[in-house]
């Protein structure tokens, strides 16, 4: 501990912590302007200047580590001097359009004036009078508000990793600059702005900040959920903010949360019910939702009835979803997009690791010594997850390894990449694992505590043939041992994987062996690290949670084992049987489902085989389509019915890392639409004849039900989250699993489908901001594979796979290896999915100029 | 030396403008400038010197100022970015004749706020600014009443500096790369680094690193790690397994011959592929590196880190034949004849002799000299190192060669040194490390006589010594104590006294290449070129054996004056190679200057192995200061930058 005296008081504090740190901790406040907690210090605007004795000169109190004996003065006659005549230096040639400035009424140097008393500027010099940097997509960069304090520059380096900002030129004329390529427009250069250099376009001119409504809620675009504040006038939302410090994302956004809410806007929002493509009331259009369904229901019996729900609704509005067809309609046709990824890992976790979702919460990534990114494009995928591992690798000595397929951004920073062949990764995460037992390097406390069957793992183990693993992954000995060290050594590992291996061919095999992995690394072992799927869309858990899937009943219990429990609960006999997205795809087709429900999800491009969906949809007799945007899909529609947006509703959604956060209503939903949950209770009640449940009864119902939820406790009023139950595995409660491992056969050409980095489903595709970046699918074609197949960036490409093709613009990048091509399936146009096969995101295709 | 006119520096007030004795000058400063002209005036962190009456200091104050602002701040804070902008306007201003008298307050008080700054560039180019106006005053005024115009000397030079890059004979921008670790970009600061130094692993490890003791951070507590800064930032690429970013220029055509893969070689072959020059290395050894691959054991330098530098360099295009000695299985003749220019760096491979009776009998357990036995070992010529060994000398090889004997097995390995522990030229650092792998010292002893049985070394007598009075090179004279000898039995000696260059091959023709009398090879006035036209030497053949770093600076500056050579048939010195000399001349460093900020902060440290568990084996036994750490010790920088300016007449 450091002692020292801060303005006569005396204070004590943790070693390598700086003046600033100390005299925070005794109150007291000395002036800042370029400091930021998430970043380094940078000690630019020389405004926290303070006096110490026995120093002639000022030292900054931002980037002055506090040294035991050191006697303090923030407050003199001669540091008001220099505060003042800093600021005032400032203020040379600053432009006086506060009036038209957007950071105007929130500009840190409009504040540090005020507080400073600087009424005047008596210095003088040439107005370097630089232009206005308008030629970035998006973000406009005004270089004469510029203070320099390089807050941008440091926040799109140290937190999101980035590293597209820099400072261009030498003294007055420097202006801070960037390198397109590598912008993520992910807008905290704008946010993190002191004054209103850097500017969002689209909110340019929108509001004042004082005009604005803030709303905390959180971002569903991904499952990492971030917390921010929807600012909304007059009804609209306008902008995003997130606060540092108070948030788990710690104030960062990425180019959904930040630029992605244009949707909302969209004139292709949903405003009324529609009967038949006609405009409606609410009472019709209710009503031949319940007349379709309850004839069908009384003549066929409930399977011939199905639904789909989907991870843009709340923990609410699924679990009520899932009961409405069990409970009102007698169906277990129930299903989601998550059967074709998150399902798949939910499923092996449970039952080997007993494990629901991710071990850890997502801020123990970044405390991890080493970070395994297996399978995931983190930057595309989760954002919020990449920033974590930027802060293990870039700030706290982490080892970084990627396995991947191809070389995604986070590569660069790896201290180990191992570039596997699609199909291996089973073999890829068991050699590992061999390889930690073989050397010692396994956490076996933990496995002789934890593990019930560590003999089978022992024998599988040795049955893995290491030269086998290198020739089916493509990974040579050297760089799976040099990871396994890198794992090894590591106190604490954090294990992340993504959609890559969670809608991979073999996924089960594949999580399953990583489920090993986690168990030998030590992964689910202490408070730091843990093992992360990444699902892939926002609320993906609670729609697990949910139970929206036919062989799961709410809190991932069997549906089988946990029938007679809930139908109890629920006074009624629940429905045998039950068909998944398959079985309502085969059963639309065979004609035994006559009528289908679809909450915001759109199977027309989300689904793989999206085609083939296209085709059965148009054999129904009734499709309901309840969602927020106009789309192929409700025009194929019978019933179509508004929802609301996450802005425009209230309820609780599930991050991946188990944090329960609440959505509160910012802005009412568009014309008539209405909130889903609203929606689903009155169908609800209609169906049933019961009175609507009200919004409290039925949260209250999914939180005993869901398992984990017990104790939640959802403020609906207030920024606030939970967690779900911690996870804590019981002695000898987790099993080690035999995977099949599998060499992959020899494929001349694959495609891989992704996510693309500026869009999130297809929500953001009716966001001008994000088509701005992203306006279509592109095909990414390795140079070699370009010259073979004859194709140059923006020629088109058409591709061909187990279920159809479709063409796209191709993009020649190395990032890719040769015979893989990457598209993502964002992009209604392209529509990659149509050509997929259900149950593999990588397959072999052929492709032709086009 | 010019007459001195004026001179401010360092605080000294000399002022001859009236006539009166001309003071000798506390400073060296060149009479000319290249072929350019004289020197007028000089201006700089530590004040102004006028040397020629004639220069309009106003106007060469104003021209500093728009330097400073304009070539080299770095606009990261605030009184830098606007303080010296603000300065710059009044300066052009009152030169302009624009000025008022409240122009020269503007300027006194932004000196002061100038004190504020984030580093010392702007902070300390305040300093001649304030110094004309307080003792050129009558310039100014004359200005301001409109009674002069502005007189433009015929030419200025400017240079960016600091003490610590001053004081780095390879003059790398070491506060530039400190910072870049600290901003989190390891590339950039080795890219940094590149711009001067191709070896960044090896110097990062095996430096002397004598930018440290220019470190101003040491005058309020303790130097920075410079050099294990510089092996963070190198092996943040290796270990990130990322390609090196470096593109040679189109090709010029050229070819160049390099003889030496050592680190003045490498360094000059590094830098000319880089030009778009067609370079060859040649050398005697079977690996690269020279003496830091076979002189520098393996524990301090692993060699594959050695061996991936020279990869990258030959990865631009550089070509590298081993097992080729010049004068045995090459003339210099033929590789002037078939190369567009050549560049010696044959480094300093032949041992000094002891000097005692028996040691060029050739007894068995003599050993020629330190260097041989490190190469011995290093190259495994089945070199074998008996049960007890002495090793003469008390500069780094000794302690290498007393460290290598105990990992090949001998049970005593002793030191032997005519002074004391203080005097030893070896870094003190791995004399301790020596000590902590159970090394004896036998300090203030000198060997006489080899004691020999059957032809073979059973031990050494030595004599007593002590110091007398300090000796030219400061350190104190040791003197023998008469009558003092007596016996230190052992299996073999290997002397450690020094080593000279082998310039064997300049005997077969006569090339007109000077040698100094220490057996070094003379080259003129910084372009590292002989007298033969188109032979450039540089390193320890060049200068005796010296450091890497050395080397290293030798090979840039070589391939400097080579590029132009080739492209444009003159060896010579450019602004940039000029001013550094030029200010190298004058010293950066002040060790008596009053920082005005206070330390306490300590250095970070390297982990080390500890010393019972390295002593028997060649892993490296420095580990890699953790990334968190290298930036909380880039944090302590003080980022001494100063600009420099001359003016020419």
């Amino acid at each position: 501990m450091i002692n020292l005296k801060i303005d006569g008081k005396d204070v004590q504090i943790a070693s390598g912590a700086t003046i600033l740190d100390a005299a925070e901790k005794v109150a007291i406040k000395i002036p800042t302007l370029c400091y930021l907690k998430k970043i380094s210090p940078t000690g630019a605007c020389r405004i926290c200047a303070v006096e110490v004795e026995g120093a002639d000169k000022t030292m900054t109190a931002c980037n002055t580590r506090a040294v035991n004996g050191m006697v303090v003065t923030t407050q003199s006659e001669k540091l008001t001097l220099i505060r003042r005549q800093i600021v005032e230096l400032l203020l040379v040639n600053h432009p006086l359009d506060c009036p038209v400035c957007d950071a105007g009424g929130e500009c840190d140097l409009q504040d540090v004036c005020y507080s400073q008393d600087v009424v005047r500027q008596s210095f003088e010099a040439e107005d370097v009078n630089a232009a206005t940097i308008d030629h970035w997509p998006l973000i406009q960069q005004v270089p004469n508000r510029c203070i320099m304090c390089e807050k941008c520059v440091k926040t799109c380096h140290e937190t999101i990793g980035s590293s597209a900002l820099f400072v261009n030129e030498k003294g007055d004329r420097a202006f801070i600059d960037k390198d397109l390529d590598k912008c993520e427009f992910c807008g905290n250069c704008v946010q993190v702005c002191p004054t209103g250099t850097m500017i969002s376009k689209p909110f340019k001119f929108k509001a004042r900040p004082w005009e604005l409504r803030k709303t905390p809620s959180v971002c569903t675009l991904c499952a990492a959920q971030c917390q921010l504040d929807i600012n909304s006038k007059h009804g609209k939302v306008l902008r995003m903010t997130s606060e540092d410090g108070i948030t788990v994302n710690d104030g960062n956004l990425c180019v959904g949360g930040f630029f992605g809410h244009d949707y909302l806007n969209s004139d292709q929002r949903l405003t009324v019910p529609l009967l038949d493509q006609q405009v409606t009331s609410w009472e019709t259009a209710l009503d031949k939702v319940v007349t379709g369904f309850t004839r069908l229901r009384d003549e066929q019996g409930g399977q011939a009835i199905a639904g789909l729900a989907s991870p843009h609704l709340t923990n609410e509005e699924n679990y009520l979803f899932q009961k409405l067809f069990r409970v009102a309609l007698g169906s277990n046709n129930i299903d989601s997009e998550a059967r074709f990824s998150s399902l798949r890992a939910s499923k092996v976790l449970k039952k080997l690791l007993k494990l629901n979702g991710a071990s850890n919460h997502l801020d123990r990534i970044g405390q991890a010594e080493a970070v395994l990114v297996f399978g995931a494009d983190l930057r595309s995928e989760s954002p919020a997850l990449n920033w974590q591992v930027q802060r293990a690798a870039r700030k706290n000595d982490s080892r970084l390894i990627v396995a991947n397929q191809r070389q995604v951004k986070l590569v660069k920073q790896a201290e180990s990449f191992l570039q596997y062949r699609a199909g291996s990764e089973a073999y890829l995460a068991g050699a590992l694992t061999k390889l930690l037992v073989d050397k010692g390097l396994a956490d076996n406390d933990f496995l002789k505590r934890c593990v019930g069957n560590r003999d089978e793992l022992e024998n599988y183990l040795n049955g893995l043939d290491l030269d086998a693993a290198c020739a089916a992954t493509g990974v040579s000995l050297a760089h799976l041992e040099e990871a396994a060290d890198y794992l090894g050594q590591a106190a604490s590992v954090a294990i992340v994987f993504g959609r890559d291996v969670m809608g991979s061919a073999r996924a089960e095999d594949a999580v399953a062996a990583l489920s090993n992995l986690a168990l030998v690394s030590g992964a689910l072992h202490g408070d730091r690290g843990g093992l992360f799927p990444v699902a892939a869309k926002g609320n993906t858990q609670g729609l697990i949670d949910a139970g929206v899937a036919p062989e799961f009943l709410p809190g991932l219990v069997d549906y089988t084992a946990g029938k007679e429990k809930f139908a109890a609960s629920w006074h009624t006999a629940l429905p045998e049987g039950g068909a998944d997205a398959s079985g309502i795809l085969a059963g639309i087709e065979a004609g035994t489902i006559r009528a289908l429900f679809l909450a915001a999800t759109n199977p027309l491009i989300s689904f793989p085989e999206s085609a083939r969906w296209r085709k059965a949809l148009e054999k129904l007799d009734l499709l309901v389509v309840q969602d927020i945007l106009a789309s192929d899909l409700t025009r194929l529609a019978t019933v179509v019915l508004p929802g609301a947006a996450s802005a425009e509703k209230r309820g609780s959604v599930t991050a991946l890392d188990q944090r329960v956060n609440t959505l509160r209503v910012a802005v009412a939903p568009p014309g008539a639409a209405r909130p889903d949950l609203a929606i689903l209770s009155d169908l609800f009640a209609r169906l049933t004849g019961k009175p609507e449940p009200s919004e409290k009864v039925i949260r209250q119902e999914m939180m005993e039900l869901s398992g984990g939820y017990a104790d939640v406790c959802l403020n609906l009023e207030q920024r606030s989250f939970c967690w779900k139950q911690a996870y804590a595995p019981a002695e000898k409660s987790l099993l080690a699993a035999t995977p099949e491992l599998t060499t992959p056969a020899a494929v001349d050409l694959q495609l891989l489908v992704g996510k693309c980095p500026f869009q999130f489903g297809t929500t953001t595709t009716y966001s001008k901001a994000n088509n701005e970046l992203a306006p279509e699918g592109l095909i990414f074609v390795n140079p070699e594979d370009a010259v073979k197949l004859g194709v140059a960036d923006g020629g088109q490409l058409k591709v061909t796979g187990p279920a159809g093709s479709t063409r796209g613009k191709v993009m020649v990048h190395a990032m890719v290896p040769a015979g893989l091509l990457t598209a993502s399936d964002n992009f209604a146009d392209m529509n990659i999915q149509q050509i997929m096969p259900s149950g593999s995101i990588c397959v072999a295709v052929t492709a032709s100029k086009a | 030396m010019a007459e001195m006119v004026f001179s401010s520096w360092g605080g000294k007030v000399v002022d001859n403008r009236q006539g009166g004795e001309p003071a000798a000058a506390a400073f060296k400063l060149p009479d000319n400038y290249l072929e350019e002209g004289n020197v007028g005036a000089f201006m700089g962190w530590d004040g102004v010197i006028v040397l020629d009456k004639d220069i309009d200091i106003v106007s060469m104050a104003a021209e500093y100022m728009k330097r400073v602002q304009e070539k080299y701040c770095c606009a990261k804070c605030t009184p830098g970015k606007r303080g010296t902008r603000v300065m710059m306007d009044t300066l052009a201003r009152i030169v302009a004749g624009h000025g008022d008298e409240s122009d020269l307050d503007t300027l006194t008080g932004l000196s002061d706020l100038l004190e504020n700054c984030k580093c010392t560039l702007c902070m300390t180019a305040a300093k001649p600014v304030l110094d004309t106006v307080k003792y050129f005053r009558d310039d100014y005024l004359a200005y301001l009443r409109g009674e002069r115009k502005s007189k433009q000397a015929k030419a200025y030079h400017d240079k960016l500096t600091a003490p610590c890059m001053d004081r780095c004979p390879a003059h790398i921008d070491i506060p530039a790369y400190i910072e870049e670790i600290k901003d989190y970009r390891h590339d950039e600061s080795l890219s940094t680094i590149r711009r001067n130094m191709p070896i960044p692993a090896v110097c990062g490890r095996v430096c002397p690193h004598p930018c440290e003791s220019a470190c101003r951070r040491a005058l309020i507590d303790e130097p920075i790690s410079i050099m294990v800064l510089k092996r963070v930032a190198a092996d943040h690429e290796l270990l990130h397994v990322q390609e090196p970013p470096m593109k040679p220029k189109e090709a010029t055509g050229k070819k160049v011959i390099v003889v030496g893969a050592g680190p003045a070689g490498l360094t000059c072959a590094y830098y000319l592929a880089l030009e778009g020059h067609k370079v060859k290395i040649i050398d005697m050894l079977t690996e690269p590196g020279g003496t830091v691959a076979v002189g520098i054991p393996d524990y301090r330098m692993p060699r594959p880190l050695l061996q991936r530098e020279a990869d990258i360099i030959t990865a631009l295009g550089v070509e590298i034949e081993y097992g080729v000695k010049l004068g045995r299985d090459v003339s210099l003749r033929e590789l002037k004849d078939q190369y567009d220019a050549v560049f010696l760096g044959t480094g300093a491979f032949k041992s000094k002799p002891m000097g005692v009776e028996g040691e060029d009998e050739g007894y068995e357990g003599f050993s020629e000299g330190g260097i041989n036995y490190l190469r011995a070992v290093a190259l495994n010529q089945g070199m074998v190192t008996p049960k007890r060994v002495i090793v003469v000398g008390g500069g780094n090889t000794a302690i290498d060669c007393v460290r290598v004997a105990l990992r090949e097995g001998a049970e005593d390995s002793i030191l032997v040194y005519r002074r004391t522990r203080k005097e030893m030229p070896a870094e003190s650092y791995e004399v301790d490390d020596a000590e902590e792998e159970n090394v004896q010292f036998e300090f203030l002893r000198n060997p006489t006589r080899l004691i020999v049985e059957n032809n073979k070394v059973i031990g050494v007598e030595v004599i007593k010594m002590e110091l007398g009075e300090p000796d030219d090179s400061g350190r104190r004279r040791p003197q023998e104590v008469p009558g003092s000898e007596y016996i230190i039995p052992c299996d073999m000696v290997i002397p450690a006294i020094g080593q000279d260059p082998d310039l064997s091959y300049l005997e077969d023709g006569d090339y007109g290449i000077k040698q100094t009398r220490w057996n070094s090879i003379v080259t003129k006035g910084g372009t590292m070129m002989t007298d033969n036209k188109g032979v450039f030497a540089g390193g320890d053949c060049e200068y005796g054996a010296m450091t890497v770093v050395l080397a290293v600076g030798h090979g840039r500056r070589a391939a400097r004056a080579m590029h132009r050579y080739l492209m444009e048939g003159k060896a010579y010195l450019d602004e940039e190679d000029a001013m550094e000399d030029i200010v190298n001349n004058l010293g950066v460093f002040d060790k008596t200057e009053n920082v005005g900020i206070i330390g306490g902060l300590h250095r970070e440290h390297q982990p080390k192995v500890n010393g019972a568990e390295r002593a028997h084996n060649y892993d490296e036994i420095e580990l890699a200061m953790p990334e968190s750490q290298a930036v909380r010790e880039a944090e302590r920088c003080l980022r001494c930058y100063r600009v420099a300016m001359l003016a020419v007449n």
